[in-house]
This record gives C-alpha cells, sequence and structure tokens, in this order.
C-alpha cells in the first residue's frame, strides 16, 4: 500500500477527535434543550396506567457533567499531546519527561552517590543502612547464581564468603571482576596426554590439597603443563584466574572425578559484566559488604 | 436535525441502526489504530535493531510456545524506578522484527526485555530446566522436556524465515540457506536461551 505522509494521517487523528467532540455536544445539547422534545402529534405509549415516554427528563446535572468532561478534554488536548502532530502547549512529551526525571535523579542523588563511589571500605561498612542496600543490591543482581548466603551453589557457582578467590580478593580485583565480568577457561588434556598421565595428575592435584605433592611421580608433568598457569607450588594465579589448588575450596567438586573431569575435559567459567547494569555507588558498596568481615 | 429526530428515525429502521452502532465503535479505531497500521515511520526498525538469527527465532517461538509472556512483560515503561532497575526503557522500533511483539501486561516474573547477558547461558540454562537448582525460593515452574527435544524438530525454520521475509525481515538467501545447519544439534533449550541472551537494549553506534 502506497504509504499516505504523516501530516495525512495527523489532520486525520486531529479531525476525527475534533468532530467527536463536537458531535458529542450536540447530541447532549439537542437532548436537553430542543423545544418540546419528543413530538407532540404523536402520544407517547402509556405504561402501568401512567408512564410516559418523555414524563420526566433526565436530571440537567448529567448535563453538566459530560460538558464539563468536554471541556476538560479540550483544555486537555491544548495542553498535551492527542491532537495528532500537535505536541500540546506545555510541550510535554513522555521521553522528555523520563529525561527530566533521570536528569533530576542526577542532580538530587550524583553527589551523595559519588561519596559512596569513593568512601572508604570501612567507612561504608560501619553504616548499617548502607550495607542493608548493599544485601539488596546482591540479593537482586547477584543472588541467583552465588546464592543468598553467598556460599556459592551447583558446584559452578563460586562462594563469596571462604578466603579462595580465583580472580583476587583485594577490592579492586573483585570491583574488576563485578565491573567488568570474568571468563575462565581451563583447557582439557585428556586428547593430548592420555588417560594415564590424566589419572597422574589427578593424583598430583590431591596431594597437592594435603601438602604431600614433594617428590610426586607426576611432580615432572605438573612442571611441564600446569605450573605456567597454577604456579609451581600450586597457589594459583589470580589474573589468569588460575585457582589455588592447595587450598580445600575446589569450585567444581572435591571428588577425584570432578578434579579427573577438570584435568581430563577442561572447564569454563563466566562472570557476567556488571557495569552497565550497576552504577559506581552500587559496585562500591558491593565491594564493601562482600569485604566486611 | 436535532438527536431526538435522529434517534427517532434510528431507533425505527434496525439497518440504519446497525449502521450508526458500527458507524460509532468505529471511530475509536480509525484514530487510534488505522494510523498505525498504515504509517510505515511507526514500525520502522529502531537504531541498531536486526532481526533474529534462525536460532533466536526459534528461541522466540518457545518463549510463545510455553507461554513465556504471562508472566514475564518485555517492556521497560518510561519510568525512572523502571529505568533504574531493568535499564534503557523499551522502544517502538525495538519491536519491528517482533511479530507478534510480546510487550505482555503481566509481571509474575521480572521484566525480560534487558534480561540478555545479565546471568550466563549456563546459570539460563540451569534454570530454565528447573528452576529451584538455583534460586531455591523460585516460583517459576520447570521446562525440563526443552533439554530433551531437538530444536528443529518440525524443521520449519526455513520455512519461517521465507514468511517472515515476505513480511519485510530481511533475510538473504544465504541466510536461509545456512539456518537448518545453525540449528543442528541444538536443544530447544540452548534456542531459548539464545533468544533470552538476545533480549538487550540495541547497540547503538555512538560518534566519539
Amino acid at each position: 500500500m502506497a504509504e499516505l505522509p504523516s501530516a495525512f494521517w495527523s489532520g486525520w487523528v486531529a479531525v476525527i477527535t475534533v468532530a467527536s467532540l463536537i458531535g458529542v455536544f450536540w447530541l447532549i445539547y439537542s437532548i436537553y434543550f430542543t423545544k418540546g422534545g419528543r413530538d407532540a402529534e404523536e402520544p407517547s405509549p402509556v405504561w402501568d396506567g401512567n408512564l410516559r415516554e418523555g414524563e420526566h427528563p433526565a436530571p440537567l446535572w448529567w448535563f453538566w457533567l459530560i460538558f464539563a468532561s468536554l471541556v476538560i478534554s479540550v483544555i486537555y488536548l491544548m495542553l498535551y499531546p492527542g491532537l495528532g502532530a500537535f505536541g500540546g502547549a506545555l510541550n510535554w512529551s513522555q521521553g522528555g519527561e523520563i529525561d527530566r526525571r533521570l536528569n533530576r535523579y542526577q542532580t538530587e542523588f550524583g553527589p551523595v552517590r559519588r561519596l559512596v563511589a569513593e568512601a572508604q571500605l570501612a567507612t561504608l561498612q560501619e553504616d548499617a543502612k548502607l550495607m542493608a542496600s548493599a544485601q539488596r543490591i546482591y540479593d537482586r543482581n547477584c543472588a541467583v547464581c552465588h546464592a543468598y548466603d553467598a556460599g556459592g551453589q551447583a558446584n559452578l557457582f563460586p562462594s563469596l564468603t571462604d578466603a579462595a578467590w580465583q580472580w583476587g580478593g583485594q577490592a579492586a580485583q573483585i570491583e574488576h571482576s563485578i565491573r567488568h565480568g570474568r571468563l575462565a577457561v581451563m583447557v582439557g588434556w585428556e586428547a593430548a596426554l592420555g588417560e594415564p598421565a590424566i589419572d597422574a595428575l589427578t593424583d598430583y592435584t590431591l596431594a597437592l590439597g594435603n601438602g604431600a605433592a614433594a617428590g610426586h611421580p607426576a611432580e615432572a608433568q605438573y612442571m611441564q603443563f600446569c605450573a605456567a598457569c597454577h604456579g609451581a607450588d600450586g597457589s594459583g594465579n589470580p589474573l589468569l584466574g588460575a585457582p589455588d589448588l592447595t587450598d580445600d575450596a575446589s569450585l567444581y567438586g572435591q571428588s577425584p572425578a570432578a578434579i579427573r573431569h577438570s584435568i581430563g575435559q577442561g572447564r569454563s567459567g563466566e562472570m557476567p559484566a556488571f557495569g552497565e547494569r550497576l552504577d559506581d555507588a552500587q559496585i562500591r558498596l558491593l565491594v564493601a559488604w562482600l569485604q566486611r568481615s | 436535525m436535532n438527536a431526538v429526530e435522529l434517534h427517532r428515525k434510528l431507533e425505527r429502521n434496525s439497518g440504519l441502526l446497525i449502521f450508526g452502532i458500527l458507524f460509532v465503535s468505529a471511530i475509536g479505531g480509525l484514530v487510534q489504530v488505522l494510523p498505525s497500521v498504515l504509517q510505515d515511520d511507526l514500525v520502522t526498525p529502531g537504531p541498531g535493531t536486526q532481526p533474529y538469527g534462525p536460532v533466536e527465532l526459534t528461541g522466540r517461538d518457545l518463549y510463545i510456545r510455553e507461554g513465556c509472556s504471562t508472566c514475564h512483560s518485555q517492556q521497560v515503561r518510561p519510568l525512572l524506578a523502571e529505568v533504574r532497575r531493568y535499564g534503557p526503557y523499551s522502544k517502538a522500533g525495538e519491536s519491528a522484527y517482533d511479530r507478534p511483539f510480546l510487550w505482555g501486561s503481566k509481571r509474575t516474573g521480572p521484566d525480560l526485555h534487558r534480561i540478555g547477558g545479565k546471568y550466563t547461558d549456563v546459570w539460563q540454562r540451569m534454570h530454565l530446566l528447573d528452576p529451584r537448582t538455583v534460586v531455591p525460593d523460585s516460583i517459576m515452574p520447570g521446562y525440563p522436556w526443552l533439554g530433551e527435544r531437538a530444536a528443529d524438530a518440525d524443521g520449519s525454520i526455513q520455512s519461517k524465515m521465507r514468511a517472515l521475509r515476505r513480511l519485510g525481515h530481511p533475510y538473504t538467501d544465504a541466510e536461509i540457506e545456512a539456518a537448518p545447519a545453525a540449528l543442528a544439534g541444538l536443544k530447544e533449550v540452548d534456542a531459548l536461551v539464545a533468544y533470552l541472551q538476545a533480549l538487550r537494549a540495541p547497540a547503538v553506534e555512538t560518534t566519539p
């Protein structure tokens, strides 16, 4: 269908709207104020002995009620958008309204949010109200993965309450994880090294956890294939997201089978970036909340 | 003529009365619906809005099949609280490739129009199959069968894309040709997760 210009449709809407308003006025005016009302030459039927059509005119305040709503409609259409492309005398728009509110929010709360974003963590942690806000931010954004008690879950989403931080537990590192997200990749070694080597390395990893790795037969292989990321002593490298293998916090499970799977098939973990969903103050509060004692 | 005479004419002639009723009821549609349907600039894709790829398109149909829109809206309203909670408010041009649109009007769960990227694919998958595995107090039903059925079980993706192309979605022959390969091996849940991850504010190139 050939497109008609916007101006046509603007006029179309305006004309029908105005015609409707005039039509309603004409309808109520002539019903109330036509001389004689129903014609006299044709008598009304009679019901129940004495009830005739037109005997009791509708109350006059009905007329004024409808008339008042017409007046209000006209005033509204003069002030606000409604008559086709005419934007109204107040120049109001939905987009302008939300922009104004966002601006006012920024003006009113911007300075205090900046204060929070730049505050010392200890200062924030002392404020019970701010910590309650932080918990709400956590519940709304983080809890469905890391669990409401921040203890992690499903052997996929790490605990935020223990001492183990795959990407580092300092404030700046936690902030980076929240703001930019993290992508962790552990390659699988089974295809390259074969099953016996994977079994040996699994055993070595378990030994690392027990502090009994020294002199282990798989030590040479560990040094060759694993130490570059996890460190010669197995203490990990937060810069690479390579976890500490000497502690007892193993994200994907502590069992030999889980560890064997990690080494043989590899793992990949993802933390989404929240830098566009949360502002600086919210991220600062989260860091303070996560580091509270 | 006054309204009383008109009324007398109408109430004694049923043909005229029917016409009058239809005319009065049509006024709202003539003002509100007709211009929106016939005016191209109201259905033009907004900046950065792209048609769904075959996987997302399949996921969208699953979203409709499972009735997700009964509990989840896809419409961030231009209100301060909504923009703060969900992100940029929804604009008409974003729905140009949604047939039908899935704005919804009821939120038992949260709005999903900006859900893409908030959670990982792994989480979305677990949550769809059995929400209680990750959110213990969730009231959302589980959809375990999504993990069992193949995403292109009925092999209809190419005819779907051709039908949409007829309605103006700019799919190329090559894209339609490659569609079944994109879906090969995927379960329904994979397609639905891909669709959910695509629900985000369109990327608009900003001039530096």
